[in-house]
């Protein structure tokens, strides 16, 4: 099964999800993520699955997470899907 | 400036003493290589490798009061030294020399611990007293010159670079996992630290007092970084920042040698080159660094300033295979892990400099930290007011921040605006200022394998200060950066020790006490901070070429990962191989593997900067590993310093005899 967010952040950041390191950590407390690697992330996301971080989604819900990046970016192309249909 | 070594109560027999104080200061014979000097009894021994800079024929070390009770072995200048002498003399102390050395032994002798704070300068030194059987050991308050010092074994060692420690019996290298850990998170060592077991470093403004049994360090100077006088207006300001640049640059120009100053491109060393011009009798000899890399090089303006002053200058073009090449040799100069790879093209900068006939040169150092020319500052300015600025104001001001990283650029402005809110309030506490950069001191952390509190140390450091808790946020700052990074790298890494490789002294005029005063009493005081360095330029305007004087903050930086992914030296295999890292016990030997195999695949476009410092922080780490723990692959450099003064007074000669005076030329 394909998980691209879960890809890009292990090649990105020399990691490897699992039980010693869940996939609910937060990236930014574990040393994982700067900020040059939380921009490419956005980047990342926004090319991989064609959307767009409103103003607000980038300021205020930052995605500390993979868990939390899988269920935004689940919840944006649904919503995407649902107006375009 | 010299490199000074020695012991007391080391568990040998006395006749052993002089041959090991020899192999100390041999092993550091690269700081001093115009003469050594000794001296020994049956319980303490210690010398001087020295660079004759002041009083060059009678300055001879070690030296010693009329009595013979106190001696001295030193390190660097007390630029002020002639001050304190007429000073001395007016209360009736007699002197045999012209030289810094034996005015600061008469001022300890006559004034105690009281006489450090009169100090200017940069200085290690070592003072024995025959009588009370104890040595004083004393740094600097910036931490310009070192001194090592060997804890929790039989016996006390101290040496300007702990590679004099190769020279003691039965001691053996160590890297400290605890230390080395801190020094990853936070980029560089902790005053004390040393990133080696049983091995301290005495902090700056430190002094400490070894008799038999006992070792006390005691400080005597803090960092204080609060106004201590009050400016009426910008035109004082700017008067006041003048004349004190001017007067610390003539005090730093004291020398019987020649004086050069190195040109980094930006307004800092310009000033500094500038007032040198003023006072100086012939033309002024400039050196600098120039890059293949066109993203890093400042040629330009550092010609442009050479053309303007009219000094003769000399630029040394490295490029991505000189950092490389030479990476091994310097940091087995820098004894420390380095997070950089910008201290090599110093290593080689100092190698020209030293060819040329230049002993002695000054730099910029210090600026940034005194008047305040981080972006770090502006950030944190911007963080602490970030909850109460409008969108407006948050945005203008952060697309004023770090102009030279991709990720600051117009188009991800938004994603950095979401990240700075999450670092709007405190989350380490006592760390505010420096919490975005530790983000990336946590990803080399990752080199240790089982981490236990990287910032742990840096914590205790700041909660331990008097007044530190009551600063405000940029002033704190401004303190981490004097502690950290300042001394534990610009002043050592990249300065100190890859100038001393080769014999060079570098001196600071932004680091005289005065112009440190004068900085804090106005910062901040007539505007916002936000043009770095407004008030230093604006002091100079007039003075220095527009494209100097308006030029952003251009951070000094070298090619990194890209200078070992172009051409991959052999030694690299110390990072490839599972079995050479599987020899450094602590380290996460897949993660550096990885991380190796990434950096030099990707090169300098797709690598980010906290991988470029995690990736040369473990080529340090794996290159000192082999060098000072396994003891293999030494690139140290041959250094003869003939012998020129021993003073033997084994057998238990009294302080008031000379003993067996032995003068050897």
């Amino acid at each position: 099964m394909c998980h691209p967010i879960r890809t890009f952040i292990e090649e990105q950041f020399l990691i490897e999800f699992g039980d010693d390191f869940p996939e609910d950590t937060d990236l930014f407390r574990s040393g994982v993520m700067d900020s040059f690697g939380y921009v490419r992330l956005c980047r990342f996301l926004e090319q991989t699955y064609q959307f767009k971080f409103t103003e607000e989604e980038m300021t205020s819900n930052i995605l500390v997470s993979l868990t939390r990046m899988e269920q935004f970016v689940a919840k944006k192309v649904s919503r995407g899907v649902a107006a375009s249909g | 400036m010299c490199g000074i070594a020695g012991f007391f109560e080391l568990p040998q027999h006395p006749g052993e003493h002089s041959a090991t104080v020899r192999r100390m200061l041999s092993a550091i014979a690269h700081r001093g290589p115009d003469s050594t000097g000794y001296y020994v009894d049956d319980r303490c021994a210690f010398g001087t490798t020295r660079l004759s800079i002041i009083d060059i024929n009678s300055g001879a070390q070690p030296l010693s009061d009329e009595t013979g009770r106190y001696w001295i072995c030193y390190n660097g200048e007390v630029y002020n030294y002639l001050e304190l002498r007429v000073e001395l003399e007016a209360k009736g102390r007699v002197f045999q020399t012209r030289s810094d050395t034996e005015v600061v032994l008469q001022a300890w002798i006559h004034w105690g611990e009281a006489c450090l704070r009169k100090f200017n300068g940069g200085y290690a030194f070592a003072i024995y007293d025959r009588a009370a059987a104890e040595l004083i050991l004393v740094r600097d308050r910036f931490g310009k010159r070192p001194l090592f010092y060997t804890t929790g074994g039989p016996g006390f060692a101290f040496a300007s670079e702990m590679k004099a420690f190769f020279a003691l019996p039965d001691f053996h290298f160590e890297q400290d996992v605890d230390q080395v850990q801190s020094i990853l998170a936070q980029w560089t060592p902790l005053p004390h630290q040393s990133g080696f077991r049983h091995i301290r470093n005495l902090p700056m403004g430190c002094w400490m007092r070894v008799t038999v049994g006992r070792v006390e360090e005691r400080p005597y100077e803090a960092l204080t970084l609060e106004p201590s006088f009050e400016v009426a207006s910008e035109a004082g300001a700017l008067d006041l920042i003048r004349e004190r640049l001017a007067a610390s640059v003539a005090l730093r120009l004291r020398s019987d040698v020649e004086v050069g100053v190195y040109l980094s491109g930006g307004v800092d060393s310009a000033i500094v080159a500038l007032l040198t011009c003023d006072r100086a009798q012939g033309r002024v000899r400039t050196f600098s660094v120039e890059f293949d890399d066109a993203k890093l090089d400042e040629s330009e303006e550092q010609r442009l300033m050479a053309e303007y002053l009219g000094t003769q200058h000399l630029g040394v073009r490295v490029g991505h295979g000189d950092i490389a090449t030479h990476f091994p040799a310097a940091i087995f100069h820098a004894e420390i892990p380095a997070f950089r790879s910008a201290f090599v093209p110093m290593y080689l900068l100092a190698e020209s400099t030293r060819q040329a006939g230049i002993k002695v040169v000054l730099s910029g150092e210090g600026a940034d930290e005194a008047f305040l020319g981080y972006d770090l500052y502006k950030e944190t300015i911007l963080r602490a007011e970030w909850n109460t600025s409008s969108e407006h104001v948050r945005r203008s001001r952060l697309a004023q921040l770090y102009p030279h990283l991709d990720h600051y650029q117009p188009q991800d402005i938004a994603a950095i605006t979401g990240l700075y809110h999450q670092f709007a309030e405190e989350k380490i506490p006592g760390l505010f200022s420096h919490e975005l950069r530790l983000q990336n001191g946590r990803f080399s952390a990752r080199l240790v394998r089982s981490q236990d509190g990287p910032f742990r140390a840096l914590q205790e450091m700041v909660r331990a200060t008097d007044g530190y808790a009551g600063l405000t946020a940029v002033r704190k700052a401004q303190w981490l950066e004097y502690k950290t990074l300042l001394a534990g790298y610009l002043l050592s890494t990249q300065g100190e020790r890859m100038t001393m490789a080769h014999g060079v002294e570098n001196r600071c005029p932004f680091l005289d006490p005065a112009v440190v005063d004068a900085a804090c009493a106005v910062n901040l005081r007539f505007d916002d901070g936000f043009t770095e360095k407004r008030l230093l330029r604006q002091a100079f305007r007039e003075r220095l070429p527009g494209a100097i004087v308006n030029k952003r903050k251009f951070p000094y930086r070298a090619p990194d990962g890209a200078a070992f992914a172009a051409a991959p030296p052999d030694y690299l295999e110390l990072l490839l191989s599972e079995a050479e890292l599987s020899q450094i016990p602590y380290l996460d030997s897949r993660f550096a593997r990885s991380l190796t195999k990434k950096v030099l695949a990707n090169g300098a476009s797709g690598t980010s900067t906290k991988e470029n410092q995690t990736f040369i922080f473990l080529l340090s780490l794996a290159l000192l590993h082999r060098m000072f723990v396994k003891r293999e692959g030494m690139l140290r450099r041959r250094v003869h310093s003939p012998v020129e003064r021993v003073i033997d007074l084994r057998g238990g000669a009294l302080y008031g005899s000379q003993g067996n005076f032995a003068s050897v030329t």
